[in-house]
């Protein structure tokens, strides 16, 4: 490592250092308020220092990219670890949590989620995803008095350990195969139809997938999602939906994208994949109740959706699944803060019968909550809309149409169960219960993720400009 | 102004929709007037067209706007590009003409959470008025589903009983044609683009129509366009949705849906799936019009053996909008001016239809035929009007109902669909049954209930809101040709081209089966 590494990964050492700090802090500092806005600072701070750091030619010890795509994504996900802990000051103050731990591990998981985007190395992308998953582990179990909450994080360090467990396998056959763990390398030796290793590299590959399969929940890895959300208080499910699942895509289309066609004998398989966690997204999210276990299933189909745009392997598929990627976090982002606004406590508004009424006793976030949700349903004139557009106009170029009338087919189905959240909160029957009034701080996040929806929904083109561009 | 005047009424309802949010919830009667004036403002903005001499002579868009929206490196680019012709005229007309009348009736039906109720009627108006003027279809698509949402909620929070039921029932119908047009859509643009349309042109129709897309492939684009306005217009046997989101929905809601959202699908036909498809189009006639003379006659039986007046117009719609296709189907000028022109008629009587129902049902809260009869005693003026609608409804001679059947009959039997007209007529006499009886049921004879013994005629508010249909119930019925002669141009150009490219497949058939017949023989 020389200067020059250090120099890029400036933004990086800032926020370590600034979350080490704050742990610090919080065994003497007691004001929970100080320390989280204090977080918020740290991670907008290193957001903007990525974003204004000279440009460094080559890569950071041969582990991770300096490039655009990089730099785009540390961006992007230290700018969601600022808008997560401003969505969980009331929670963390209400439930007198340990405010320098928590903000530490969201702000390490940032790091884990940043560093994952970037790799150009199997161990790179190791060490993100670990150092990603760990934080996650306490995070999910942070409401220490719910035992739902307790389960989630106990079956989220189960599946994640064996998760891991595959990766670090399929990461070895690998290297076994093509005797070399950088990226391009580490692939390009498979592609060599002579060798006789290249069976022991596809399966490594293909263990390599499991795990990112079981991380963004893919269909049939898919089974932990409704009930780890369901326990996971919405600040943190609104990271855990979307940076830890964001940034593994991120990770696995810089993956793709350097490993050419060494995966070809792979894409029936996906193919697959893809189909059935688009189908299963939508039909399991049908019969749902509670809104966190629907939203873990929205997710699940957003999931399939994202990996259509990869199987298309074109620029055109990349740049819109990168796209949809963005629009997801954002919309997923707004969601789940829109519940964190109403709850008091740590106890969420869930049961979809809570909020039959709402609407018309809270209307402005819950026209808010109507927006975010057309757009995960792909409604036009939202930017989910362009997002699907983008992926399944992509499909049909690339050949893939019958996945893309999958993909369409399901998205329909899923707008059944989107369209009951929101006839439930303007449905006239109201319920007793008052929720939370909602503070500054949430309102302000709610706020700008509606915009992001709308104006990406009615002038998506800069942002697709600028993915073609950081394409690597 | 006129350079922008169709951005600007599409756009100005959006406008109130904005201002009406901003009201306090409590200032109900501020809500309605606010939405009214807007509604109407619109239609001022709107009138012009109507005037403009242009369509006389000219087949082309006219009022064109084009603006780069969307453009997306080298992947695609949508355009605002809008424009309106004689085609899309009188329906974006119909559309400004039947707002204000339809927020108006709303007075005193809609008494809950009428801030929302009147954001969405303007957010609708935009939606409607945006999918007739589009003349690229990916804009058009955007606006399409526009209208969905609106009316989705209007159904589902303001509707009767089965509200719910009924509202996910027409979205998951609506939203499954929608889509499937969607993959066509990007299909045809993908086409295009292969072929040399150059990558500014977006998803303009215009150029669509003027490739020549492999049969093969237009079978199934045109079904997949066919299948999402068959759902829409609606065709049997995807009118299911129909019945339920009428009987559930308020008055409002029934008025624009069946007098404008209806439209739309018999509009997409003329305006897209023909000239786009035109050899499809060909080859599918004897269906379509098949499903459009079964519609007529089970739309108007079942229509005939309801107990409840709502859904006896649900079906009445089913059954003229049957007459409606058969006339594009026809291919010619008779029977596509007639359908043209039904449209127009079936949006003034249906829609006025519609309104007479929540008038009954306002005072009453019923709307089963039994629990009226004599009505006619008590109320005078509603008895009139009532008839005059009804007779428009039958299609009476000296009523706009009348024009427009008899052209779409006279339009079919000349276009070789002679005995699907035969079949059709039967729809005719059907209509006069059904309409008559009920109307007979409802208004003659003794007061048996004694419920309705006191019942209050209309009010000077309702009278108005009848007076511009009747107005134009007559106007249509004695002179049409203020209507025609502003659309025959563009249906002309429409026909000529269609039937010129049907008339190349067709020969360029016979010349394959002839060469094909010559290589035998010289075998």
């Amino acid at each position: 490592m020389n200067w020059l590494d250090l120099l890029a990964l400036g933004p990086h050492v800032f926020l370590v250092f600034g979350a080490t700090s704050l742990l610090l802090l919080g065994a003497w500092c007691s004001k929970t308020r100080v320390i989280l806005l204090s977080g918020i600072f740290v991670s907008l701070l290193s957001a903007l220092l990525s974003g204004i750091a000279p440009p460094v030619d080559g890569d950071i010890a041969g582990l991770f990219s300096a490039g655009g795509y990089a730099r785009f994504f540390t961006i992007f996900w230290f700018l969601t670890a600022a808008i997560t802990l401003m969505i969980s000051v009331r929670f963390s103050i209400e439930l007198n949590l340990n405010a320098g731990e928590y903000v530490a591990l969201v702000l390490f998981a940032a790091l884990g989620m940043a560093l994952l985007s970037s790799a150009i190395h199997l161990l790179g992308l190791f060490l993100g995803l670990e150092a990603l998953t760990l934080a996650f582990y306490v995070l999910i179990a942070s409401n220490r008095r719910s035992e739902l909450s307790a389960e989630a994080g106990l079956k989220y360090l189960l599946l994640g350990a064996v998760a891991t467990g595959f990766l670090a396998f399929g990461i070895g056959l690998v290297y076994t195969a093509s005797g070399s763990l950088h990226l391009p390398e580490a692939f390009q030796g498979l592609q060599a139809e002579d060798g006789h290793l290249r069976a022991w590299g596809l399966l490594g590959w293909g263990l390599l997938l499991t795990a990112v399969g079981f991380k963004i929940s893919l269909v049939p890895f898919h089974l932990w999602t409704a009930d780890v959300y369901q326990g996971t208080p919405s600040p943190v499910a609104a990271f855990l939906s979307t940076g830890a699942k964001g940034a593994v895509v991120a990770g696995f289309i810089g993956l793709v994208i350097s490993s050419g066609s060494a995966w070809k004998d792979l894409s029936d398989l996906l193919w697959v994949v893809a189909a059935l966690t688009m189908i299963f997204g939508a039909l399991g999210g049908l019969p749902q109740n509670n809104l966190k276990r629907l939203l873990a299933y929205s997710s699940i189909a957003h999931m399939g959706t994202v990996l259509v745009g990869i199987l298309c392997q074109t620029p055109t598929g990349f740049s819109a699944t990168i796209f949809y990627i963005v629009v997801y976090v954002i919309a997923n982002l707004g969601t789940f803060g829109v519940i964190a606004s109403f709850s008091r406590a740590g106890e969420e508004p869930e049961d979809l019968d809570q909020w039959r009424g709402l609407g018309y006793r809270n209307p402005l976030r819950c026209t808010v909550l109507t927006l975010l949700l057309l757009s995960l349903a792909g409604l036009p004139a939202t930017a989910g809309f362009i997002g699907k557009f983008a992926i399944f106009h992509a499909a049909i170029q690339s050949g893939l149409v019958s996945l893309a009338i999958i993909g369409i087919i399901s998205s329909l189905i899923a707008f059944a169960y989107y369209l009951k959240v929101v006839i439930v909160m303007f449905s006239p029957e109201s319920q007793a219960d008052r929720p939370s009034p909602g503070e500054p701080l949430e309102f302000g996040v709610l706020a700008a993720c509606t915009t992001a929806v709308i104006l990406l929904g009615l002038f998506p083109g800069p942002l697709f400009d600028l993915i073609s561009k950081i394409l690597p | 102004m006129s350079d922008h005047l169709l951005s600007l009424m599409t756009f100005f309802p959006l406008v109130g929709m904005l201002i009406v949010l901003f009201l306090p919830r409590e200032a109900d009667r501020l809500i309605k007037s606010v939405t009214l004036i807007f509604t109407i403002i619109v239609f001022l903005i709107s009138l012009p067209l109507a005037f403009d001499d242009v369509f006389l002579t000219s087949s082309a868009m006219h009022y064109t706007e084009f603006a780069e929206w969307i453009s997306i490196g080298q992947y695609f680019q949508m355009n605002y590009n809008i424009g309106i012709d004689g085609i899309s005229l009188w329906l974006v007309l119909l559309t400004t003409f039947i707002m204000p009348v339809t927020v108006l009736s709303t007075w005193h039906a809609v008494d809950k959470n009428t801030k929302g109720f009147m954001a969405l009627l303007l957010l609708l108006e935009t939606g409607m008025l945006g999918a007739f003027i589009s003349l690229d279809l990916f804009l058009f698509y955007i606006f399409w589903e526009l209208m969905l949402i609106p009316m989705y909620f209007l159904i589902g929070i303001w509707g009767g009983k089965n509200r719910i039921y009924a509202a996910i029932k027409f979205f998951i119908f609506t939203a499954v044609g929608s889509l499937l047009m969607l993959v066509a859509i990007i299909y045809v643009y993908y086409y295009s683009l292969q072929a040399g349309v150059a990558f500014e042109n977006g998803f303009s129709a215009a150029h669509f129509a003027q490739l020549s897309i492999p049969v093969e492939a237009q079978m199934w684009l045109f079904a997949a366009f066919a299948f999402s306005f068959a759902i829409k217009v609606p065709m049997f046997p995807v009118h299911t949705w129909l019945p339920d989101a009428h009987t559930e929905a308020p008055t409002a809601g029934s008025v624009i849906l069946a007098a404008i959202l209806l439209k739309m699908g018999t509009y997409g036909y003329v305006r897209f799936a023909i000239p786009l498809f035109p050899v499809a189009t060909m080859n599918y006639t004897p269906l379509l019009a098949t499903l459009a003379v079964i519609g007529i006659i089970y739309g108007a039986l079942v229509a005939m053996m309801q107990d409840d007046v709502k859904k006896l117009v649900a079906y009445s719609s089913v059954s003229h909008l049957g007459f409606v296709m058969l006339g594009v189907f026809a291919m010619n000028l008779q029977g596509l001016s007639g359908g043209m022109l039904q449209m127009i008629n079936h949006g003034i009587s249906t829609g006025a239809l519609f309104l007479i129902v929540g008038f009954i049902y306002e005072r009453r809260h019923t709307r089963l035929i039994v629990d009226f009869g004599g009505l006619s005693k008590v109320m005078p003026v509603f008895a009139t009007i009532f008839m005059i609608v009804t007779f428009s409804s039958i299609g009476l001679p000296g009523t706009n109902g009348f024009v427009g059947e008899f052209l779409i009959l006279v339009g079919a039997f000349e276009s070789g669909l002679r005995w699907y007209t035969v079949l059709a007529t039967t729809g005719v006499v059907l209509a006069a049954v059904y309409m008559l009886w009920m109307f007979q049921r409802v208004m003659m004879g003794k007061v048996t209930n004694p419920a309705n013994a006191n019942l209050k005629d209309l009010s000077a508010r309702e009278v108005v809101v009848m007076l511009p249909l009747i107005l134009f119930i007559f106007w249509i019925g004695v002179y049409p040709n203020t209507f025609f002669e502003k659309m025959n141009p563009s249906l002309e150009n429409l026909i000529s081209q269609v039937k010129g490219k049907q008339q190349i497949a067709i020969l360029a058939e016979q010349q394959l089966d002839h060469s094909v017949t010559q290589v035998s023989v010289s075998e």
